[in-house]
């Protein structure tokens, strides 16, 4: 039994009363980036304490009153695993698969989307967060760092799509 | 009324609980709307599928709208909502290297989560990436700093510096929105797409 | 000499504010304890019923592991004694309102029965298998007539077992959150549940999984039951134990409890368990690892917490 997706207008709404419920109840949007920050700060801490005391970077994030672990992001995303897992087990898309174009070896997928990984975390540091957490969460508070966020985000891949089009289509 | 969290109505511990909640929501929507799938994601970019844009711009208006009517009707206080500070030149350089990312991954971070959830090896190569790259971002800090702080303007609302009112400025959104929505309803009918 | 006056228990090191005496092994052998029980009451129960040739897995496969998980709980137990040599002395004494002395002696009686239990079986499971001795062969092929006797005491001390890794900590009546008697039945039925969890994990046949799978899901259900019970009982007593109940409703405990214990070791798995009987493609080890895992992390945090809660002065 395999169901088809969502009407993307309906996702879309129910996306958004989601977010919306978040900043009613945490004052706050959603987010995903953050969270794989808080548990490579907690693996840095626990694997190099002295190192993760002294870095600028680490040293913001942890500390004897607050674990890392213990934050919002963390256990949001936790639900979006869990989330995730339940609509496709709902849906009948549960498959351990690559998913790549017809065109390219699997071996080339695996290695493009880590370097993709790569990229955007970096990015998201740089750019103090995600397209959930800069982008669309700036953009329904209609802040200025989420419009741009959202236009340099997109606009860079819509340049670049033509460049990697061998890879997708 | 609201937000509950930060007038301290609920406590952190309950916020905690509730994040978890608010995630799996998040995590089921993206899943059936087909977030889990990096070729669907792209499709946005060539025209096939024009998924990521109808849902993501959709979600955005409905959550913009809500607050302004929530707002409207003193069910929250938007003042105590976190509005993400605006710190130009990093945004710009971070959302180029993050849509670099985006076309050569086909996820964003939270995509590939949820897609991982569901087994796709090419999410976890991803999702993988995130940790290194963070990592790089965290051990080369001190040389990116100066730059990370810069462009700083505050945490301004995208209409104060056109200087019109919220309103009028969701109202334009709205319609760009729609112009926009147009525009891959149109896509997907000019550009064929395949079964994937 | 300085003179010192012990007029309470909590004036003792390690007591007040904050119990610091049980860690993890103790939890382990809690869980351990609990695991065994449900273990052996399903396969001795699907003996009383006459189904040990339908569900060979969960009556003759499964037991096989029983002696094995206690003796690691009792190492557990053991090295979380503090005088490791005098642990015999339990063993000097019957006190019939000792949990400690009942949890020994059932434990005493149990594990040689485990062990036997797993004899009986195991020509049955590997056919192959010969005793080296006559004897032997003769002894076990008597054991495996009176099975139903046996199994009739296995349902008893596994019951007890079950709930005795409850009681142990209800009957500490200085931590008002374990001082309440609904922890032996929550206890018991989590350890039946993961027992259930054990065997969907582990079993060959889709028959037996499926009827584990709703028998799963109806002690799944009774636990919740018992939960809500066990805090609404707080609440509507005095202050302690209000004070107790709120660690998990607004405190420290909270997001743990209700995430890993309460969403991922009991609603979800039931809901993947319900699914899966539906026909949904879900891996049965995901539902089965979750409870096995929500089934310790409640006796972790159940340990712990008790430990954290106190008595106003």
């Amino acid at each position: 039994m395999r169901l088809k997706h969502m009407n993307p207008y309906l996702a879309g709404v129910l996306l958004g009363l989601t977010l919306l419920l978040t900043f009613f109840i945490s004052g706050r949007g959603l987010g995903a980036s953050g969270a794989v920050k808080k548990v490579l700060v907690a693996a840095v801490a626990t694997a190099a304490p002295e190192h993760a005391a002294e870095s600028a970077f680490y040293s913001k994030y942890s500390g004897v009153d607050k674990h890392p672990l213990r934050a919002w992001l963390v256990f949001e995303m936790l639900g979006v695993a869990i989330g995730g897992f339940l609509s496709g087990a709902i849906a009948g898309r549960l498959k351990f698969r690559n998913e790549h174009s017809p065109k390219i070896t699997s071996k080339r997928r695996a290695v493009l989307a880590g370097i993709g990984g790569i990229l955007f975390g970096f990015g998201s540091q740089l750019g103090r967060g995600c397209t959930s957490g800069s982008a669309l969460t700036g953009m329904a508070v209609l802040s200025l760092q989420g419009f741009i966020a959202m236009m340099s985000i997109f606009g860079t891949a819509f340049i670049m799509a033509y460049f990697f089009r061998k890879n997708w289509i | 009324m609201g937000p509950l969290f930060p007038q301290e109505i609920i406590s952190g511990n309950w916020n905690l609980f509730l994040a978890f909640i608010m995630g799996i929501l998040f995590g089921f929507i993206l899943e059936q709307a087909g977030f889990s799938s990096s070729r669907k994601l792209v499709g946005v970019f060539y025209g096939y599928d024009t998924v990521v844009l109808k849902v993501f711009l959709t979600a955005a208006v409905t959550a913009m709208l809500g607050l302004l009517y929530f707002s409207l009707f003193g069910w929250i206080d938007l003042s105590l909502v976190y509005v993400n500070p605006t710190y130009l030149w990093p945004t710009i350089v971070g959302g180029i290297i993050m849509g670099v990312g985006f076309i050569m991954g086909g996820y964003c971070p939270g995509t590939s989560l949820c897609a991982s959830a569901i087994g796709k090896i090419d999410a976890m190569f991803f999702f993988g990436g995130i940790f290194i790259g963070i990592f790089f971002f965290a051990e080369g800090y001190p040389l990116v700093k100066h730059f990370y702080m810069s462009g700083f303007m505050g945490a301004p609302k995208a209409y104060e510096l056109l200087g019109i009112s919220g309103g009028v400025f969701a109202l334009l959104v709205i319609i760009a929105a729609a112009l926009m929505f147009w525009g891959g309803e149109w896509a997907e009918k000019k550009f064929p797409r395949e079964e994937y | 000499m300085i003179e010192e006056i012990i007029t309470s228990g909590r004036m003792n090191p390690e007591i007040d504010p904050l119990l610091h005496i049980w860690g993890w092994e103790i939890s382990l052998y809690l869980y351990i304890g609990g695991l065994v029980a449900g273990i052996l009451f399903f396969s001795a129960l699907l003996v009383l019923l006459n189904k040990e040739d339908k569900f060979t897995f969960s009556v003759k496969m499964l037991p096989l592991s029983a002696p094995v998980l206690l003796g690691i709980g009792l190492l557990a137990l053991f090295l979380d004694l503090s005088h490791k040599l005098y642990f015999w002395r339990l063993y000097t004494i019957i006190r019939l309102n000792s949990p400690m002395s009942w949890g020994a002696w059932t434990l005493m009686a149990i594990f040689p029965l485990s062990v036997l239990w797993c004899c009986i079986w195991l020509k049955d499971n590997f056919t192959t298998f010969k005793w080296p001795y006559t004897w032997l062969d003769a002894l076990f092929e008597t054991g495996k007539k009176y099975r139903k006797l046996i199994a009739w005491m296995l349902v008893g001390l596994s019951l007890i077992l079950g709930m005795y890794t409850g009681i142990l900590l209800s009957a500490f009546n200085a931590r008002p959150f374990w001082n309440t008697s609904i922890l032996g039945p929550l206890f018991l039925v989590s350890g039946l549940s993961t027992g259930a969890a054990a065997i969907i994990l582990f079993s060959k046949n889709r028959q037996e999984r499926r009827l584990f799978s709703k028998v799963d899901m109806a002690l799944i259900g009774v636990e919740l039951f018992f939960i809500i019970h066990l805090f609404m009982g707080f609440l509507a007593g005095v202050r302690v134990h209000i004070q107790a109940a709120e660690l998990f409703l607004g405190g420290p405990y909270t997001a743990p409890f209700w995430i890993f214990v309460v969403s991922l070791g009991l609603i979800l798995p039931a809901l993947l368990e319900f699914l899966e009987l539906k026909q949904f493609k879900i891996p049965h080890v995901i539902p089965a690892v979750m409870v096995l895992f929500g089934g310790l992390l409640l006796r972790i945090i159940v340990v712990s917490a008790g430990q954290a809660s106190r008595w106003l002065y």
